[in-house]
């Protein structure tokens, strides 16, 4: 008994001391210790972004994955164009100075013919990095679109969707004059000028950026940027359809405010929210804020729908932005991590229902009810809308190739200033689009396109 | 020590003395430069691999430059931006220096006040007149509606749009011109004007025959600042207009901004940033030789 007793008492004393000794160690060296249940501890991971509101939003959060995974996230949000331009620097010369970056959806063709992406497939493929409860084919496949290469290979992930749509502020003066919501581009032209100056509103408004606002209508008149993009990107600037396209979009900017021309999308956006303008026809997250935003004074009276069809097509226009990881990155397992977490379903249904931000990606969560609930208003269901929208590229014809052609930046340009010529009455538009036509292959040449 | 041995030590220590400066100004002016005119002979594409050391047609950037209507047309509206702001800061400067060179404590507060355009940094005047441009939201819009006048959309107006960055570039450039011009006009002693006046000269041939030709120089070389500098009203092209409508306030240096950033064109903007370097130089070593010139006749 008393043997027993000694053996028991010995025993303990060994369990004391090693435990003390643990203990100890642990004391003295405790963070590399808690470090092994961390997989990315030590670890900073650089990223970059466009100034938005999912990052505002997500940054909240990003707290909860440094404390899960141990990693610090050095988040640098700048303004698009500069963000564009030191992204484009960064990259094409190599360097490894971020570990994630915003793969903007003009530059995704080039960041990935140019190889200055990491295949996100290896990634997705491996089921230690990715659990199948991810599931990549979640995202929308039209949001998808930019950014896989020829062989279907992808090179990023979408966060951010945007769908054309069009926004009527002024139902109560349509009914008014018995004008109904505009399904073609010919009711379209007739309502915005039937309300152009009632009431001091005008018909419609747009901004700037012309080479986003304009091809839809060039489309719907059957033409095209290029001639059949992404294969061949010979401009056709100055087909009858583009020229087509190109009148008619200068018309309505006839109904629109003065200067509408240097607008910028804020500038659009107020104009409708205070009922100054009537239609504004923009990406989603621009147009909805009528019916969504505390902001909004036209809230009883305003409409979203899909934007009118064109005579030959209805190809709205759509865009994605999307995370991917520079083919240098240092940390690119860490970087893999935190793009999983950020787009997984969880933090996307997050932001759906704590902050009402709709513009996700992720099929399942536009479908689910949360969203459906959230994002209906007045019995318009914004959702529906905004997936029909955003699927159509995926669907037989990518219409949105042109976008996402390399040579887009050099031909968009030209078709800008064009546009702009034949807006302000300084030339015809026959002959504005013949002189953007040579202007914009002796430009491609230039820059050493093989046409 | 003898006289050579002074000399040797002073253009020593003269040597001594500039070469820090030399080496910050190499680094900082010199090298960038360089460079720039090595990527002006290359084909450089941000996203094509090896075109920034492709040397194989190294004159193809300059002689695409002629036939590119864009770039000719950018040195057009350069030339009458430059010219219009120039004459009008000039003018102007001169008009409110010769107004307001009086002793007086009004006078004073308003010289103060007149400086302010000139040390806000070039993004804020260029947010400025964007708002005073915005017929949405301008307080110009607001008095031109009370009044019964309707006023087009000046920045993208064919007819005004150059005119906005005019005003503006003068609005903001003004006070240079009538600073230099003030300190030149106190330097002129009172005994001439006082002796024209005795001798019946009005107000207007004191100006011609006395003010006029103390402040001459002081214009010019106000006016050849500013025409250097006039090449670098970007801020206000940029935000104002965007170089629309159309090209119509395209210049030279935002179409380099726009090939560089837009569309990647690193060699060819590198090309017309160096015609552009090369005809500020040619401009500026000519009023130099005007200068130099007008004091050998002198």
């Amino acid at each position: 008994m008393m043997k027993t007793a000694s053996r028991a008492s010995s025993i303990t004393r060994r369990k004391l001391l090693k435990t003390s000794a643990a203990g100890a160690a642990l004391a003295a060296f405790p963070a590399p210790l808690i470090a092994q249940t961390k997989p990315f501890a030590g670890v900073t991971l650089h990223g970059a972004s466009f100034q938005h509101r999912f990052f505002t939003l997500l940054q909240k959060y990003i707290p909860e994955f440094e404390e899960k995974t141990g990693m610090k996230v050095d988040l640098q949000l700048s303004a698009l164009p500069v963000y564009n331009q030191q992204a484009n620097l960064e990259l094409s010369s190599g360097g490894s100075a971020y570990d994630f970056v915003n793969v903007t959806f003009t530059l995704a063709t080039r960041w990935i013919a140019a190889g200055l992406l990491a295949n996100l497939d290896e990634f997705t493929g491996d089921a230690n990095l990715t659990p199948v409860e991810w599931n990549p084919k979640d995202f929308v496949d039209g949001a998808q679109v930019p950014y896989r290469d020829g062989k279907g290979a992808t090179y990023g992930y979408s966060w951010e969707g945007g769908a054309m749509l069009m926004g009527l502020s002024r139902m109560d003066l349509m009914e008014k004059k018995g004008l109904k919501i505009p399904k073609t581009f010919a009711e379209l032209a007739q309502v915005c000028a039937e309300i152009n100056g009632t009431d001091g509103v005008n018909g419609m408004v747009s901004w700037f950026l012309h080479n986003w606002n304009l091809p839809p209508y060039i489309q719907g008149f059957g033409g095209n940027v290029f001639k059949n993009p992404p294969g061949d990107v010979m401009p056709a600037l100055n087909t009858p359809e583009a020229i087509q396209g190109v009148e008619f979009y200068a018309n309505l900017l006839k109904s629109a405010p003065k200067g509408v021309l240097t607008y910028t999308e804020d500038q659009a956006r107020q104009s409708m929210l205070t009922g100054r303008s009537n239609i504004f026809i923009h990406s989603s997250a621009w147009v909805t804020p009528i019916l969504l935003s505390d902001e909004s004074k036209v809230k009883d009276t305003s409409r979203v729908v899909r934007s009118p069809a064109g005579p030959v097509h209805d190809y709205p226009a759509s865009n994605s932005q999307g995370l991917g990881i520079p083919r240098n990155a240092k940390n690119q397992k860490a970087a893999w991590e935190f793009i999983k977490w950020a787009l997984s379903p969880e933090i996307s249904m997050k932001l759906v229902r704590e902050h009402g931000h709709s513009s996700v990606c992720r099929r399942s969560i536009i479908t689910s009810e949360d969203y459906r609930k959230l994002n209906t208003v007045n019995g318009q269901d914004l959702g529906a809308l905004y997936l029909e929208v955003l699927e159509l590229p995926g669907k037989g014809e990518n219409y949105m190739a042109y976008r996402t052609s390399k040579e887009f930046p050099i031909v968009g340009d030209v078709l800008n200033k064009a546009f702009e010529q034949v807006a302000t009455g300084q030339l015809p538009a026959k002959d504005a689009m013949n002189a953007a036509q040579d202007q914009a292959i002796a430009a491609l040449r230039r820059a050493g396109t093989k046409l | 020590m003898s006289e050579s041995g002074i000399d040797g030590e002073r253009r020593r220590f003269i040597a001594f003395a500039l070469t820090p400066s030399l080496i910050v100004l190499f680094a900082v002016a010199v090298l960038p430069a360089i460079y720039l005119i090595v990527t002006s002979l290359t084909p450089f594409q941000l996203t094509t691999p090896g075109s920034a050391t492709d040397f194989s047609e190294p004159l193809r950037n300059y002689g695409l430059l002629p036939g590119d209507p864009r770039f000719v047309n950018s040195l057009a509206v350069q030339a009458k931006l430059s010219v219009a702001s120039v004459l009008f800061q000039v003018l102007l400067g001169m008009g409110l220096a010769l107004l307001l060179n009086v002793p007086s404590r009004f006078v004073e507060f308003a010289r103060t006040f007149f400086l302010i355009p000139m040390v806000l940094p070039p993004i804020v005047v260029a947010v400025i007149w964007k708002l005073i441009y915005a017929p949405d939201i301008s307080p110009l819009y607001y008095a031109a509606q009370a009044l019964h006048v309707t006023l087009p959309a000046l920045t993208s107006s064919v007819d005004f749009a150059l005119t906005s960055i005019v005003i503006a570039d003068t609005w903001e450039w003004l006070p240079f011109t009538f600073l230099m011009v003030l300190a030149a006009l106190q330097t002129i002693p009172d005994e001439y004007s006082e002796a024209a006046l005795v001798d019946g000269a009005s107000k207007l041939q004191i100006f011609w025959y006395v003010t006029l030709p103390f402040i001459t120089p002081i214009l010019v070389i106000s006016g050849m600042f500013r025409l250097i500098d006039s090449v670098k009203a970007f801020p206000l092209i940029f935000l104002l207009t965007g170089g629309g409508p159309g090209t119509l306030t395209e210049v030279t240096n935002y179409y380099a901004y726009l090939l560089a950033f837009d569309t990647n064109e690193i060699g060819y903007s590198s090309a017309v940033t160096v015609v552009m370097l090369l005809l500020v130089c040619g401009i500026s070593l000519g009023l130099v030789w005007m200068g130099q010139r007008k004091k050998a006749l002198a």
